[in-house]
């Protein structure tokens, strides 16, 4: 079963309270600015669809309230939907590509192993068989 | 006594497999020579060798099978994958496959429920047992001896690390000669070499790390890419798994594999034999599978929780449990991490993420400690930024929300992402009878049965030997050149380690099965998995639990004549 679709006015909350949480700053973006709320929740959504729920019923929840002194008595009071909107907030902001260049992260990539001669470890491993040469024996 | 010789006319049997999986074979159910339950890596390796051998081999498996297009691992979510749909806990999962664990356990199991079982998820890390985890009693004066030693594995470990096309460098002082690997070593990377200079500095074992993973196209495998996704499944297919590696050739060899059926009792005759087993399919209708003998495969949670299930007359507390142990002795390898972090690139989100190297240093019993037996360490990289900002949470959260969140939320990716390696340290869990496995009297799976409920307290010795380890890995951190380091006292969530709920053991009064893995209750019924462990060691223990099915098997081959089934 996929997951439902936040609404508008769930997503313009939620772009609120995430920048709360990523804030513009070293040289990084907020949440809101590269579309934790757009796009990217949906992605995230469907990953991990059992955040719906949860996610959904906290943003109904926090329409009306002052962003910051949500977020902030959310993650005193309510650890568990504090870990929804968090892992949310922090799992669609990776996936997107302008973050993942500003951070240097090309994501879990395919790379061949090397192709190489004898390992450069093998002077530290001399020294590893010297002092450890016999193993506990058993009865 | 009834007396079995075991399949009569091998060709007879490859027929009817041929005609199983083509679709002509209409008879329900036909009783099986061996029924195993459990297709993870235990069951497959039964299933493999004893169908080779012209066994009519039935197993059935409560999962489905898992297509390597049903991984995450090659997406932009493959992080977001560990919060749910590939999580290792069953309880976040919730696959309909997947059994309710509950109770207050200061460590939860993890597990995998599907074809493969834990091996779908496993991080590959090939690790024999050290001789002397076979004698604990014998050499510190614990717990109990095992009624086997190393030697008799020794075949075992050779012959499945062939078969899982493990890759790994052979010579460790540390452990008892053995053959070499059928493929080197994966490259260590650079956070293996970071962690193996500390190490070096501190005159400390370390040791290049054995993975079942490929490092070249080898049997079954592809050559490994360094996704570093492991966990959530190899879409390059470069890491064994038994769908791979074991049950193409189970079921060109005749034996069937049936998915979605949950096996609910264990029945007997009126002799006490197994007669096969009562399963339920995915929509709860009833099925019986007759065979002559029967093998649980299940892990040592599901294996206990089944012959739970199955009271009878005679056995009232439970089948195959007149020594009261059934589902007790649960041990887990509780498990401390420490992650160094350094100024140096270290590509760490880059794989394969088994074990780059590992150490035995701190692996037996020394005097001077006040513990006894020990932890095995082992490098592995750290991920992706979802994982460096979980550390940076972990490490930092008792700053306060602005230490955190808002503007240094940026912190974790710049401080830790690519320049971090943890040390995972992996203690050895002595058995103790409280910590079990129980049937939930409240709590019942989509099939209607009772949940599995863990009771298990970490011991006093457990948590010894990871405050040690935790301290010594930060000393090798150090060494290694970190600015930095976090430490994570105890994963509340088990590393997926199910061990010692029916153990072997020579005396019936102290052991659920013998030496050979048959109940001392009920002479046709089997257990293979890892609840057959005496003592848990410290190693990752699916080369032991492999091996040790293989030596089952064969020995099941090699005395099917004195085999007593069930008419």
């Amino acid at each position: 079963m996929s997951a439902p679709l936040p609404s508008t006015e769930q997503r313009r909350t939620l772009a609120a309270l995430a920048d709360v949480l990523v804030a513009e700053g070293r040289g990084m973006p907020a949440a809101s600015a590269v579309g934790v709320a757009g796009d990217l929740l949906d992605r995230c959504l469907a990953a991990a669809p059992t955040l719906a729920a949860p996610l959904l019923r906290v943003l109904d929840e926090a329409r009306t309230c002052v962003p910051a002194a949500f977020v902030r008595q959310l993650a005193t009071d309510r650890p568990d939907d504090f870990g929804v909107l968090s892992t949310t907030v922090v799992g669609a902001y990776y996936l997107s590509a302008e973050v993942r260049d500003l951070i240097g992260y090309p994501g879990q990539e395919p790379s061949p192993l090397p192709v190489t001669g004898e390992p450069d470890y093998l002077d530290m491993l001399e020294r590893v068989y010297e002092r450890h040469r016999g193993y506990r024996e058993a009865p | 006594m009834a007396a079995y010789s075991g399949p009569p006319d091998s060709r007879r049997l490859t027929a009817i497999g041929a005609s199983v999986r083509s679709g002509t074979n209409r008879s329900p159910n036909p009783t099986a020579d061996v029924l195993i339950v459990g297709s993870g890596a235990s069951g497959s390796v039964a299933a493999a060798r004893l169908a080779a051998a012209g066994f009519d081999v039935v197993c059935l498996e409560q999962g489905e099978w898992v297509h390597t297009a049903d991984y995450m691992s090659s997406h932009p979510e493959a992080e977001l994958a560990w919060v749910q749909r590939w999580s290792p806990d069953p309880n976040a999962r919730r696959n309909p496959a997947d059994y309710p664990l509950t109770g207050e356990s200061d460590i939860r199991p993890v597990m995998y429920n599907g074809v493969g079982g834990g091996l779908v998820q496993w991080a590959a890390m090939w690790q024999p047992l050290l001789a002397s985890d076979f004698r604990v009693r014998s050499l510190d004066g614990v717990a109990d001896d095992w009624p086997i030693g190393w030697a008799d594995l020794a075949a075992g470990y050779e012959q499945v690390a062939r078969d899982l096309s493990v890759s790994g460098l052979a010579g460790d002082p540390a452990l008892p000669e053995m053959a070499a690997y059928p493929n080197p070593p994966v490259p260590i990377g650079k956070v293996g070499m970071a962690a193996a200079r500390g190490m070096d500095t501190l005159g400390r074992h370390w040791w290049p790390g054995a993975n079942a993973i490929a490092s070249r196209r080898h049997g079954a495998l592809a050559a490994c890419q360094r996704r570093g996704t492991c966990m959530l499944g190899c879409p390059e297919n470069a890491k064994a798994t038994p769908s791979l590696t074991h049950w193409p050739g189970a079921l060109a060899a005749g034996a069937r594999l049936v998915t979605g059926a949950r096996v609910a009792e264990i029945p007997l005759d009126d002799r006490g034999r197994a007669i096969g087993a009562v399963y339920l399919d995915r929509n709860g209708v009833e099925h019986r599978q007759p065979a002559h003998v029967v093998i649980l495969a299940a892990n040592a949670v599901g294996t206990a929780r089944l012959l739970l299930l199955s009271t009878s007359a005679r056995f009232p507390d439970g089948l195959a449990n007149s020594s009261g142990l059934v589902g007790r002795r649960l041990m887990q390898h509780p498990y401390s991490t420490v992650t160094a972090v350094c100024e140096e690139p270290l590509d760490s989100w880059q794989g394969p993420w088994g074990q780059n190297i590992y150490s035995l240093e701190f692996a037996e019993t020394r005097p001077e400690r006040d513990f006894v037996r020990g932890s095995k360490w082992m490098v592995m990289p750290h991920g992706g930024p979802m994982f460096a900002v979980a550390e940076f949470h972990d490490a930092h959260r008792h700053e306060g929300f602005e230490a955190i969140w808002g503007e240094n939320f940026h912190r974790a990716a710049a401080e830790i992402l690519g320049h971090a390696f943890t040390w995972g340290i992996q203690a050895e869990d002595l058995p103790e009878e409280h910590n079990r496995v129980v049937l939930d009297p409240e709590v019942r799976d989509s099939s209607g049965l009772p949940a599995a409920r863990i009771e298990y307290r970490l011991s006093e010795n457990s948590r010894r030997i990871l405050a040690f380890g935790a301290a010594r890995a930060v000393e090798a951190a150090e060494a290694a050149g970190a600015t930095a380091t976090f430490v994570r006292d105890l994963w509340p969530t088990g590393v997926g380690h199910v061990l010692g709920t029916t153990r072997m053991g020579d005396d019936p009064k102290h052991s659920v099965v013998d030496r050979w893995c048959r109940s001392h209750d009920v002479p046709n019924l089997y257990v293979i998995d890892g609840g057959v462990f005496v003592t848990g060691g410290s190693a990752n223990p699916t080369a032991t639990i492999m091996a040790n099915a293989l030596r089952v098997a064969n020995r099941m081959i090699d005395r099917r004549a004195e085999q007593e089934v069930s008419p």
